[in-house]
């Protein structure tokens, strides 16, 4: 809210900086955003047009005669048009600084001009806020009085934030009792004080009824004898100031009392009321409301409004109805401070788009102690307008005895760590408004009727830590201590994260909520959804609307915005969404959600037959290798499915026969659907089901010399690399050192159904040296294991 | 100079003592072949021209072994004389050739000192992974935590009303509940706001003392800009023993400051407001682009802290006694501590990432920069 310190200044001393009192206001927890600079003023002092009288010799100017409290009269020529003899009025005396212009002796088409009248936008106010031409200062001010000082048009405005648990000070008062508290300065009080007639129709419930319990309390007061009339200029500088345009003198005094007290007030023209009174009840359907702003808006069960006895004459909290609006012809008046029910009017300002200051307060439910103060307020401010107020009435809730509660010095080092002496503790919830009684070593606290929020001992110490400042807490370290919380999860996680980062793979962080492009594309492409894809009821744009049901899309959207010649290899690690038939009614989150790691390599297509994909090769290469120092072990590689994955270039991988990933090419018909001609290569494994990893163990290499031997192999096409290798390794059991296929050829070097494969074989003894002849008795062995299990013969 | 009979004592003992016209003769071969050798190696300029010389003269069929079968022509009582001087004529030529030799590879390894290649000429950049930069601030933050004993805890980011709001002292009529700034789903259930739900599923798991700190993502209907993203994430610190006050919050966290931006960062508390902790505060740690001053070396305004010397990285506070009541914990026994703190505002600030959605847009380029 705007707070302007030239109103804060009518309750506390300001001595300090416009710098240091915003950080003051911070450190009690209103966080200054922004310190508005008023523009510099100076040499405008109070004057009275004695005379005022056309120009000669310019009809558009006059020239006036000013009293300024000095000794002689000064003569000042002006344009505006809005003068006339006795009009109190601002004047820019030689020399004096305005926005933008400096004031030196002139000569206006031959009269020399002492001076210059001025209007609104010459000491930095919105023109339209104020008088058509000059200013009209209030006629109580001596003339010769310093204009900028007396109405301390000089001093800088704050907007400051509230926490929502602070209605109380959302209002200069309040702010200024947090202020004068903070600095140790005794507080301004309002000035309540008015006096009222008895009159025969003051009883509450002829006057106002309340028939919702969402309605708390409402002070009624009515006023008669009214002019409505432009606002002394004092309060239509400080509505300036606080960024509210002045209206006319009641709805300036509504405003005025809300800034100042908290309390928002609603004025009806009482003689437009039918049946002369007020009842507080629910919408009906079907019930419509022409509101101030013009809107003719349909009133709903949900709302709540304050209605004469024929149709709602107040939207609660928010806004009146123009069929009660007080006009210049407005002689009757009855005001309304009101406590409503935050909720209720929260959800009427969201269902009716109608924040208003007020609501803004409302929605926080207002004290119950403040309709009286506000009505007092305004009663004082209205009576000064000439008005004649009669009694208050008030309905509803009485006041609530606010809890006593007790606390130590002890209590509140044990909770702040810091020391604060009883002195300051006392000080300081008196500062506040708090009642406080000293009892055995402490004290006991009553908190001000307006501070409901303090509610329990630790709300007491806070205030108490607030006013004494937390930069008095020390930092300071808890001891270490034992407990058997696990931190499983992230640990896994970082494993695998740090595993990817290892072998060559760029970490990214794409969106949770996605658009339906990635469903669309997925059903385009024909490729099947894991399950239900996740919709948010609320979203905030059809970018956000759903929940990604898988890691691929997110990551195959980089790959098609970042196109590179260079191999381009991405991981990422996260949550994907999805129900089925067993999570349908399910109430709790997990059933929803699988943490996951995805990862991807894409590179430009190469020129290769349809049988080899050397691509899968490399990422079956790396993906093996982050297994291998995520599991402490290595992996193998055997043939299978997965959606999203080219049915006949998918591998799952096993770790000692379980399965731990997934991994191949990316479907290509995904691919068409995402617009990329890279080869992709993507693999997937679940973090729940992630393999432990397993401390590697020692064996001793053999220190004989190993006899490799290379085989070229014919063998039916269909029959993997790694069929051919446990052939191997069963035709020579314990001598393999170790066996690799590392060539494959089809074509027509090869006879026709057939493919050939070059095997390496490394034939090693533990215990001996092995010899020639050995080896060779292991290969006619191997030979014949390859031909029994996998049909493969030498190639001639 | 370079002198292959260094001290010369072999020919003074043969010049100087008289022996048989043969031996006499034995002696110039042998003087002869020493100077031969010389001139020869003095020639020589590599290793190989080496390796020739050594088999032209004392190889098997070399200089020196013709010489050698002279003694055959000796009277038997002079040929151990003669074998004498032979041995020490050809020790006096291996030496020689020793020398030689090492003076050349000397000079070979000297003229290899003597190259020198364009060091500046561009690198193929090596192959090379990373982690995003929100893990590694994720990741710096826990690991001060876990040092300090403390668990790290991972939750879903669906999450129920009870958990995310009503367990956390925060009422059905709070703004937070009313769809303005969560993501719900049609059964209720809601995307997580913070990772403070956490909080209660920990202490209801497990009895005090417990201390955790929880990453996570967490999501808010805030409009996609520089600042702002629906999606972010969080770190969650939950501490409850006895005794734990204020104090150890600010310990902490300042421990935590330092971890992930350095060895001279403060923290400061300023009063505010959550439902679930009481007394709430503010974090704010000393702003590392100017060290906390406000102002630039150049005397402009800071641009991460605009000019405060303090930058908000979250909110903390004491655990609200109805928080640990509703979490089966005894107020009255323990106390404890929570705080939330920004992720992305601590990846951002410590790498001068100036939009938010940089973080999420994953540019090849920009992974690289900031690993
Ligand atoms: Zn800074």
């Amino acid at each position: 809210m705007k707070l302007p310190l030239a109103w804060l200044r009518d309750y506390v001393d300001l001595e300090s900086s416009s710098e240091e009192l915003a950080q003051r206001f911070a450190m009690l927890g209103f966080p200054v955003e922004e310190i508005g600079h008023r523009p510099k003023l100076s040499g405008i002092v109070a004057g009275r047009l004695v005379t005022v009288e056309k120009h000669p010799n310019a009809g558009r100017l006059s020239i006036c005669t000013v009293d300024v409290g000095a000794a002689q009269l000064l003569t000042v020529v002006t344009a505006a048009t809005n003068v006339a003899a006795g009009q109190h009025v601002p004047v820019a005396t030689l020399g004096a600084k305005l926005v933008g212009l400096d004031i030196a002796l002139r000569t206006m088409r031959g009269i020399e001009s002492q001076g210059m009248l001025v209007s609104a936008n010459e000491i930095g106010f919105e023109e339209d806020w104020f008088e058509d031409g000059i200013l009209q200062l209030d006629a109580e001010i001596e003339l010769g009085t310093d204009v900028v000082s007396h109405y301390r048009l000089g001093d800088d405005v704050f907007d400051l934030e509230v926490t929502a648990n602070r209605v109380d000070a959302m209002s200069v008062i309040g702010l200024a009792r947090e202020l004068a508290a903070a600095l140790g300065k005794p507080l301004g009080e309002l000035d309540l004080s008015y006096d009222y007639r008895h009159g025969a129709d003051e009883t509450g419930s002829a006057l106002v009824e309340i028939e919702s319990s969402d309605c708390r309390r409402f002070v009624a007061q009515r006023f008669s004898k009214l002019t409505v009339r432009t606002s002394p200029f004092w309060m239509r500088v400080r509505l300036a100031l606080a960024g509210q345009r002045p209206i006319n003198n009641l709805v300036d005094v509504s405003n005025f009392v809300m800034l100042e007290t908290g309390q928002p007030l609603h004025f009806y023209d009482y003689e437009r009321l039918a049946g002369g009174r007020l009842i507080v009840r629910d919408g009906r359907a079907g019930e419509t409301i022409a509101t101030l702003d013009g809107e003719v808006r349909k009133i709903q069960p949900l709302d709540l409004v304050i209605a004469d006895e024929s149709q709602a004459q107040c939207l609660a909290g928010l806004r009146g109805a123009r069929s009660s609006e007080v006009t210049e012809s407005t002689h009757e008046l009855l005001l309304e401070a009101a406590s409503f029910v935050g909720a209720r009017i929260r959800r009427m300002s969201v269902a009716h788009g109608l924040p208003t200051d007020a609501s803004s307060r409302h929605e926080k439910t207002i004290p119950l102690a403040l309709g009286e103060v506000g009505a007092a307020r305004a009663a004082h401010l209205l009576q000064a307008e000439g008005a004649l107020p009669y009694r208050p009435i008030v309905v509803g809730a009485a006041l609530e005895a606010p809890p006593a509660i007790a606390v130590t010095a002890a209590q509140v080092q044990a909770l702040l760590g810091m020391r604060v002496s009883d002195n300051e503790i006392e000080a300081a919830l008196k500062g506040l408004g708090f009642g406080v009684a000293r009892e055995g070593r402490g004290f006991v606290a009553t908190a001000p009727l307006w501070r409901g929020d303090v509610k329990i001992r630790e709300d007491l110490i806070e205030e108490i830590g607030r006013i004494a400042g937390y930069e008095r807490i020390a930092p300071e370290q808890p001891a270490v201590f034992e407990h058997t919380i696990s931190s499983k999860k992230y640990n896994d996680e970082r494993r695998v994260a740090h595993a990817f980062a290892a072998t060559g793979y760029r970490e990214a962080a794409t969106f949770s909520l996605q658009s339906a492009q990635p469903r669309e594309r997925y059903q385009t492409a024909g490729v099947e959804l894991p399950g239900g894809v996740l919709e948010i009821s609320n979203p905030l744009s059809e970018d956000h609307r759903y929940l990604r049901f898988s890691l691929l899309p997110g990551l195959l959207g980089l790959v098609t915005r970042y196109p590179s010649e260079m191999p381009l290899r991405l991981f990422e690690i996260g949550h994907i969404f999805f129900e089925n038939a067993e999570t349908a009614g399910a109430m709790e989150s997990a059933a929803f959600e699988t943490a996951m790691a995805a990862w991807l390599l894409a590179i430009p297509k190469r020129d290769e037959p349809d049988w080899r994909d050397t691509g899968f090769i490399e990422f079956k290469s790396d993906s093996l290798a982050v297994l291998r120092t995520i599991a402490g072990r290595s992996a193998e590689a055997v043939s299978g499915t997965q959606r999203e994955l080219h049915p006949g270039k998918t591998a799952t991988l096993l770790l000692d026969g379980v399965d731990a990933a997934t991994i191949g090419a990316v479907d290509p018909r995904l691919l068409a659907a995402y617009g990329s001609d890279a080869r992709v290569y993507a693999g997937f494994l679940r973090l729940h089901d992630l393999p432990g990893y397993r401390v590697p163990r020692y064996r001793a290499p053999s220190r004989y010399p190993a006899i490799e031997r290379d085989l070229a192999l014919v063998v039916a096409p269909e029959i993997p690399a790694i069929d051919i290798e446990r052939a191997v390794r069963a035709g020579a059991d314990g001598v393999i050192g170790d066996v690799r296929v590392f060539d494959e050829y089809r074509g027509p070097q090869v006879e026709a159904g057939k493919k050939s494969v070059a095997v390496r074989i490394l034939l090693q003894r533990g215990d001996a040296t092995l010899t020639d002849t050995e080896a060779d008795a292991y290969v006619a062995a191997i030979l014949s294991s390859l031909a029994e299990r996998c049909g493969a013969r030498l190639r001639e | 100079m370079t002198n292959a009979w260094p001290n010369g004592r072999a020919f003074d003992f043969i010049g100087g003592t008289p022996g048989s016209a043969l031996i006499s003769q034995l002696t110039d071969q042998l003087k002869a072949l020493g100077e031969q050798l010389e001139t020869a190696l003095a020639a020589a300029h590599d290793l190989a021209a080496l390796e020739e010389l050594r088999v032209r003269f004392l190889g098997r069929s070399g200089q020196v072994t013709a010489v050698r079968r002279g003694i055959g022509n000796l009277p038997a009582g002079e040929r151990p004389e003669a074998g004498k001087t032979i041995n020490e004529a050809v020790s006096a030529l291996e030496r020689s050739l020793a020398e030689r030799e090492a003076e050349l590879q000397g000079r070979a390894l000297a003229a290899q000192l003597d190259v020198a290649i364009d060091v500046t000429f561009p690198a193929p950049p090596a192959r090379s992974g990373s982690l995003h930069p929100l893990r590694r601030a994720t990741e710096d933050a826990c690991a001060y935590f876990e040092r300090r004993g403390f668990a790290v805890v991972l939750g879903d980011e669906i999450e129920t009303e009870y958990y995310n709001f009503d367990a956390l002292n925060i009422p059905p009529d709070h703004p937070a509940r009313e769809g303005l700034d969560s993501f719900y789903f049609p059964n209720g259930l809601l995307l997580r706001t913070h990772t403070s739900p956490m909080q209660i599923r920990t202490m209801q798991a497990h009895p005090p003392p417990i201390a955790i700190v929880v990453p996570g993502k967490s999501y808010r209907r805030d409009s996609m800009d520089a600042r702002h993203s629906p999606m972010f994430h969080q770190i969650e610190g939950l501490m409850v023993a006895a005794g734990i006050h204020m104090g150890h919050l600010k310990g902490m966290l300042t421990g935590m400051c330092r971890a992930v931006f350095g060895p001279a960062q403060a923290v400061r508390f300023r009063p505010s407001f959550f439902p679930f902790t009481e007394p709430s505060a503010e974090v704010d740690t000393t702003c590392p682009g100017c060290a906390g001053s406000g102002a630039l070396g150049d005397g402009a305004n800071c641009k991460t802290c605009s000019g405060a010397g303090w930058i908000e990285i979250g909110g903390a506070g004491m655990v609200h006694p109805d928080v640990l009541r509703e979490s089966g914990y005894d107020p009255d026994a323990v106390s404890g501590w929570a705080f939330g703190v920004g992720i992305e505002r601590i990846a951002m600030v410590r790498q001068e990432v100036d939009d938010i959605r940089v973080l999420f847009e994953n540019d090849p380029r920009v992974l690289e920069q900031l690993a």
